[in-house]
């Protein structure tokens, strides 16, 4: 009895990595769970596991988007219009304090359990690095880069366009960096709820189901992924701001 | 034109490109101290004239030269340009700054184009122009290159070349050749003359060295500091004779030498 459970609790535990990796691929394959009926089961709950990582990533896609066309907007408003930064400083800083586990039954509740409240949520974590990053970048303008457009006659206008938003790109990529690193971790809890197909939810979900090998699979895919976007990210950065660090 | 004497003094005052009229600056640094950079100064620049100003590190030379490119707004006196109250940097002003400043997301060529395509000029005629200046200060190989990607000494060049290139009525140059080579250095000051004499520009030019000064100047300011203010106004007579053209002999005719240990003199008060 004793021997057994040893056996039993051991692996729930801490799966070995063959446990790991066969819960990997039975989780992008067909299985024909009864010999009799012929009938077959695809992936975990109705989908490929990549097919769980695409709808995360998309819904990531989305939230981050939406965070940098707005949070590049709002940045560069509070940056050179004080009244803005001062009326919405406040709220930032007590945003970015929250725990999104926190208020995802809030949001829930208010724009309902589908797409929506994920897009929302993960839109709240990007966003307030991305204005931060870009009310930095825009502050941290060379004097001298806008002392020589001042004096080569740039009107407002040619100034943003010519130098405090080339200026600033470096700034702002490390801020879109940071808020995709925010939106994954908070992509589980974006998918506690109604969150399948997305990883988030199947690492959830199976961890509730004592599927930890599943669960410990599904979090080396997303460290995986992660890692390899910020890479992405990294890279057009770097060819985007050739200079940086060099002047 | 036939002018009476009283009338040449009317359209002096009225050709003044720059005037400054009691123009003093003092900041506040950081730890609360306050310096008092540069005192009551008195000054007019009348259009066409090369001015230098010499003095030792810290006495407001650059002070100076921001409150003219209104950069700086002056705590006490008043600035004009043209008889309007400088209160804003403008594009008839151009800076060629003490450390290279080029964008470093433009190419060279793109520096030095940017004034004129801020002015809307064609992106034909403006990349003509660029490759002029580019070859005048000698970087003509170097327009598609980034400015990080030139040394020290190139920049300034380049610098140079963006602010020739923009045409402006009056050049501010905050020691622009200090960086550079004895070579380059005489080279560029014998076309920035030439340049200068040729469109009739009028130039305000910083400098360390009391040669550089005598020998460009039409006119010699020397500052000393604390506060900083103009210690000696020097007429240079030598540069309204053809004496210019003589290059470098010119450095070693008795007035030029006699003139530098004047101004040299100046600074050491
Ligand atoms: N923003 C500032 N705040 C406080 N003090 C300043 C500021 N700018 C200049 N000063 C002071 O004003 C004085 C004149 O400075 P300025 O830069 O005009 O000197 P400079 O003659 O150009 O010197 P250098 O030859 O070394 O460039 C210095 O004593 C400097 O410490
Ligand atoms: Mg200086």
């Amino acid at each position: 009895m004793l021997e057994q459970m040893a056996e039993l609790v051991d692996p729930l535990y801490l799966p070995g990595p063959q446990a790991v990796l066969g819960a990997f691929i039975d989780a992008n394959r067909c299985l024909v769970v009864d010999e009799n009926s012929g009938r077959t089961v695809c992936g975990v709950q109705n989908y490929y596991l990549w097919e769980h990582l695409i709808a995360s990533l998309q819904r990531i896609g989305v939230g981050v988007a939406l965070a940098a066309v707005l949070g590049i907007a709002l940045g560069a408003l509070m940056s050179m219009w004080e009244p803005a930064n001062t009326a919405f400083a406040p709220f930032l800083n007590f945003l970015r304090a929250l725990p999104p586990l926190g208020y995802i039954g809030l949001i829930i509740v208010w724009v309902g359990i589908g797409d929506t409240s994920k897009y929302l949520l993960l839109f709240l974590a990007a966003f307030p690095p991305i204005v931060i990053a870009t009310i930095d970048g825009v502050r941290g303008v060379r004097e001298d880069y806008l002392s020589a457009a001042r004096s080569m006659g740039a009107s407002s206008p040619q100034m943003a366009r010519f130098v405090v938003l080339p200026a600033a790109t470096a700034s702002i990529f490390s801020g879109v960096r940071l808020a995709v690193g925010f939106a994954w971790t908070t992509v589980v809890a974006a998918e506690l709820n109604n969150g399948i197909p997305g990883i988030g939810g199947l690492a959830y979900i199976s961890g509730t189901q004592l599927n930890t090998a599943l669960t410990i699979a599904c979090i080396i895919v997303i460290g995986l992924v992660a890692l390899a976007l910020d890479g992405a990210i990294r890279w057009v950065g770097d060819r985007l701001v050739p200079w940086h660090g060099k002047v | 034109m036939n002018r009476t004497a009283i009338d040449s003094v009317d359209s002096a005052a009225d050709s003044a490109v720059v005037s400054l009229d009691g123009v003093s600056q003092r900041f506040v640094t950081d730890s609360g101290d306050v310096v008092h950079a540069l005192a009551e100064t008195d000054l007019t620049i009348p259009q066409g004239q090369f001015v230098c100003v010499v003095g030792p590190s810290g006495c407001g030379k650059t002070t100076l030269l921001k409150i003219i490119a209104g950069f700086l707004e002056p705590t006490g006196g008043t600035a004009r340009y043209r008889g309007q109250d400088i209160t804003e940097p403008g594009a008839e002003r151009g800076v060629v700054f003490q450390q290279p400043n080029l964008f470093p997301w433009f190419s060279v060529r793109e520096n030095v184009a940017l004034g004129m395509r801020m002015r809307k000029v064609g992106k034909k005629e403006r990349s003509q122009k660029a490759q002029e200046y580019l070859d005048l200060v000698g970087l003509g190989d170097f327009g598609e290159a980034k400015p990080y990607e030139l040394s020290g000494g190139m920049q300034q060049r380049a610098q140079i070349a963006r602010v020739l290139a923009n045409e402006t009525d009056v050049i501010l140059m905050d020691e622009p050749f200090g960086a550079l080579d004895a070579i380059t250095r005489a080279r560029l000051q014998a076309d920035l003359l030439s340049i200068q004499r040729k469109q009739h520009r009028t130039v305000f030019f910083i400098t360390h060295d009391v040669d550089e000064a005598v020998f460009l100047g039409d006119r010699v300011l020397v500052m000393s500091a604390r506060p900083g203010r103009v210690v000696l106004d020097q007429e240079v007579t030598l540069s309204s004779q053809a004496g210019r053209v003589l290059g470098e002999e010119m450095r070693r005719l008795p007035e030029f030498i006699e003139l530098r240990e004047r101004v040299a003199g100046a600074i050491e008060h």
